[in-house]
């Protein structure tokens, strides 16, 4: 008897507990999904919720038009504003240096104004997860890659650009900057630099310039060095380069989740086959960013494609012998197409949740203006995305950056859902290494593009 | 001879666990001291060594490697949570243990089951929670999160007490002595390895946590982070080339608090024997 009210003790404990394990796990759903319902919740109601912020500012978003009537807009800004303005930026680590002295350029610039501005650390690749976790502790001015607008402009996480204060965002900054930083149409950012593509590293003393325009030709130079040509195939950044250069499709759809893709069309055998063909003699190697770094810095790799990022590396390396150039063409199907890239621009974006949305913009400006983005590109070597930077004798001398002005005309902007990337990757391995089960290269590519296109829960 | 030969056999498969155990390890040390700054994985051993990635680490604070900073939020965090935790825990395990009273046994096993699901799950309500109370980015929010639920991890320690003889805190008891002087004179000297257990574990709960403090310390403002996460940053694309070495530099310091903490509290572990001490 005992035994038995025991036993139904436990058993009502045990239901009681798992009532509230659920209790608590019905309530951790709508939590856990609580950033996305919040972050949307803003965007749905924007023009309620900018409301206010543009009554507040109303002086200073109405300013060019007040402009020109002789009124300047920063100075209706200050006006409006009375006591501190607090303020949060992000840039990134590499950044920081000079953001810091950006800002104290800022700050002297308006010495009528008392500022509270905190600079934090958020790289801008990751800057798109960590703003939308919580959008309205995410800071008020930060930066981050192109790629990420649509998501977080969808998430209400930008301020569309709706005045200047200081300079023409849209005119004085590259076409293809500022169709980066639009989202239908409409602005939502400040281009900082257009340098996020990839291009052609190579040692001149290893390759002529002739060289360096089929990559058929560039294997059998680095075969006759005994030396390798690395790019990270199994990364769906970087093969994409051959499968648009073959004319083969992969778009976002309208609805900004799911991908259009044609890569098992016709042609796209051909491709596949290329790339088994290149990486067969084991001279194009599918190699990391990071072992790219060690290789390059050991004298393995001579040429390479990669990013503006790894130009230090490859300077120290190859000194004088270091170059850069368009991507090369490659043979698919009897016939050279030319490798394709992805572009990519850095923006700073306005957080439409600050407190101070006028300043934060401004602020944005002083960030991407013509003298920062100089000082940037003479800091640490980054593209300006300026046109008046952009055209400065010191930008057209660098390699890296003319390359990737070469390669411009054969790269797109970066538009893609993210089913994309986990089937371009294993892809990328199994043409690496050499397609090791021998699969029928056709299933291959239906394969990856119904991974690709699979619809987004 | 067939012993001989198993012993042999039995060496071999140790021997190859601890080269499976040990080699992150070795690497990890290696590379601590390695003149290269980025990842080199065609090489073990590092071609230069130097003691400059430990320098850099301590004395050279930049941007990205503020390690003292770091270090000291972690250990106020960790030492904090460690001491409420502890507290908390023998004071549960005490009453689960030595007392009875109404509905001891359903309480037990509702906090046993609570205390099964992770605590990751709850981690985003956690957050808004923090949020609506300003602790977020705040050192004092995460040693609350770190230590609130610690008294459900009674189990282990309750089962310690368990084995301490009921006749020692009845005769306390008889002598007219209160819960607590049995708490605090008879039990927790008894208790000794146990404390020790619970101290170490809950230390290195805050001392090793990244996905907590990751969504928590969200600012950005790396003199708010803790050791993990500034370590983590180093590892950034961008970064990896020229701080890998100091992030294995840092990897290998992490351990020494843990180290000494453990060196202090060994002792103790032979100390607690309860034999002897009831008679007859």
């Amino acid at each position: 008897m005992k035994k038995k009210v025991l036993a139904t003790l436990l058993a009502t404990a045990m239901t009681v507990g798992c009532l509230t394990g659920c209790g608590g796990g019905a309530a951790e759903q709508p939590a856990a999904e609580a950033p996305a319902a919040e972050a949307e919740t803003p965007a749905a109601e924007e023009p309620a919720a900018e409301a206010p912020a543009a009554e507040e500012e109303a002086p200073a978003v109405e300013a060019p038009a007040a402009a020109a009537e002789g009124t300047d807009p920063v100075a209706n800004l200050i006006a409006a504003t009375t006591g501190t303005v607090t303020l949060k930026v992000w840039a990134s680590e590499e950044d920081q240096d000079l953001t810091t002295k950006l800002l104290d350029d800022f700050k002297a610039a308006y010495p009528d104004v008392t500022f509270d501005i905190t600079l934090g650390a958020e790289s801008e690749s990751t800057a798109k997860d960590t703003v939308l976790t919580d959008v309205e502790a995410a800071a008020d001015v930060y930066s981050f890659a192109d790629d990420q607008i649509n998501d977080l402009v969808n998430a209400g996480a930008l301020q569309e650009v709706v005045a200047n204060y200081t300079f023409d965002v849209v005119n004085e900054n590259a076409t293809g900057a500022v169709e980066a930083a639009a989202v239908n149409g409409k602005v939502y950012a400040y281009p900082m630099t257009a340098d996020n593509g990839y291009f052609m590293f190579y040692d001149s003393s290893v390759f002529s310039e002739s060289d360096v325009q089929s990559l058929e030709k560039m294997v059998e130079v680095a075969e006759a060095a005994g030396k390798k040509i690395a790019m990270d195939i199994s990364n769906g950044w970087y093969i994409y380069a051959f499968f648009q250069g073959a004319g083969l499709e992969l778009k976002l759809n309208d609805d900004g989740l799911t991908n259009t893709c044609t890569w098992n069309a016709a042609g796209g055998t051909d491709v596949a086959q290329a790339i088994l063909d290149l990486t067969a003699s084991g001279v194009l190697v599918d190699m990391s960013d990071e072992d790219m770094a060690t290789q390059i810095a050991e004298g393995n790799v001579v040429a390479c494609v990669n990013g503006t990022w790894r130009a230090e590396t490859a300077a120290e390396a190859w000194g004088d012998n270091y170059a850069a150039t368009k991507l090369p063409t490659f043979k698919a199907g009897g016939k050279d197409c030319q490798m394709s890239s992805y572009s990519g621009y850095k923006l700073v974006g306005v957080n439409p949740h600050s407190a101070n949305v006028g300043w934060a913009m401004l602020l944005a400006e002083f960030l991407t203006n013509e003298a920062a983005q100089t000082a940037r590109f003479e800091a640490r070597g980054l593209g300006p995305a300026n046109l008046a930077a952009a055209s400065s004798d010191a930008v057209q001398a660098n390699p890296a950056i003319s390359a990737l002005a070469a390669q411009a005309a054969y790269a797109t902007p970066q538009r893609v859902g993210g089913n994309f990337w986990s089937p371009a990757e294993t892809l990328g391995q199994i043409l690496a290494s050499g397609n090791p089960d021998g699969t029928d290269l056709q299933e291959l590519l239906d394969t990856t593009v119904e991974g690709i296109t699979a619809p987004v829960e | 001879m067939k012993k001989k030969i198993q012993s042999i056999l039995r060496h071999v498969v140790l021997l190859l666990l601890a080269v499976v155990w040990l080699i992150p390890i070795l690497w990890l040390f290696v590379t601590s001291f390695s003149g290269y700054k980025g990842i080199n994985t065609s090489h073990f051993f590092p071609e230069t060594w130097t003691l400059d990635n430990y320098a850099q680490l301590f004395l050279r604070s930049d941007s990205i490697v503020q390690y003292n900073r770091w270090f000291l939020n972690t250990l106020v965090i960790a030492i904090f949570t460690c001491l409420i935790s502890t507290i908390l825990v023998l004071m549960v395990s005490y009453t689960m243990s030595k007392l009875r009273f109404p509905g001891r046994k359903s309480l037990m096993s509702f906090s046993i089951i609570l205390n099964m699901f992770p605590g990751v799950l709850s981690m985003i309500a956690i957050y808004f929670i923090l949020k609506t109370f300003n602790l977020t980015n705040s050192h004092i929010g995460m040693i609350i999160v770190y230590s609130a639920g610690a008294g459900l991890g009674f189990l282990i320690c309750k089962g310690f007490m368990d084995t301490i003889s009921v006749s020692l805190s009845e005769a306390a008891r008889l002598e007219g002595a209160s819960e607590a002087k049995i708490f605090f004179k008879i039990i927790i000297p008894l208790s000794k390895p146990i404390i020790v257990y619970t101290v170490i574990s809950s230390f290195l709960v805050p001392w090793g946590d990244f996905v907590f403090a990751k969504l928590m310390l969200n600012s950005g403002i790396a003199t708010d982070w803790t050791v993990a996460i500034g370590l983590f940053n180093m590892l950034g694309k961008s970064m990896i080339a020229k701080y890998f070495s100091v992030f294995c530099a840092g990897g290998v310091v992490i351990s020494v608090p843990i180290s000494i903490l453990f060196l202090i509290m060994q002792k103790f572990y032979v100390e607690g024997i309860t034999g002897g001490s009831v008679k007859g």
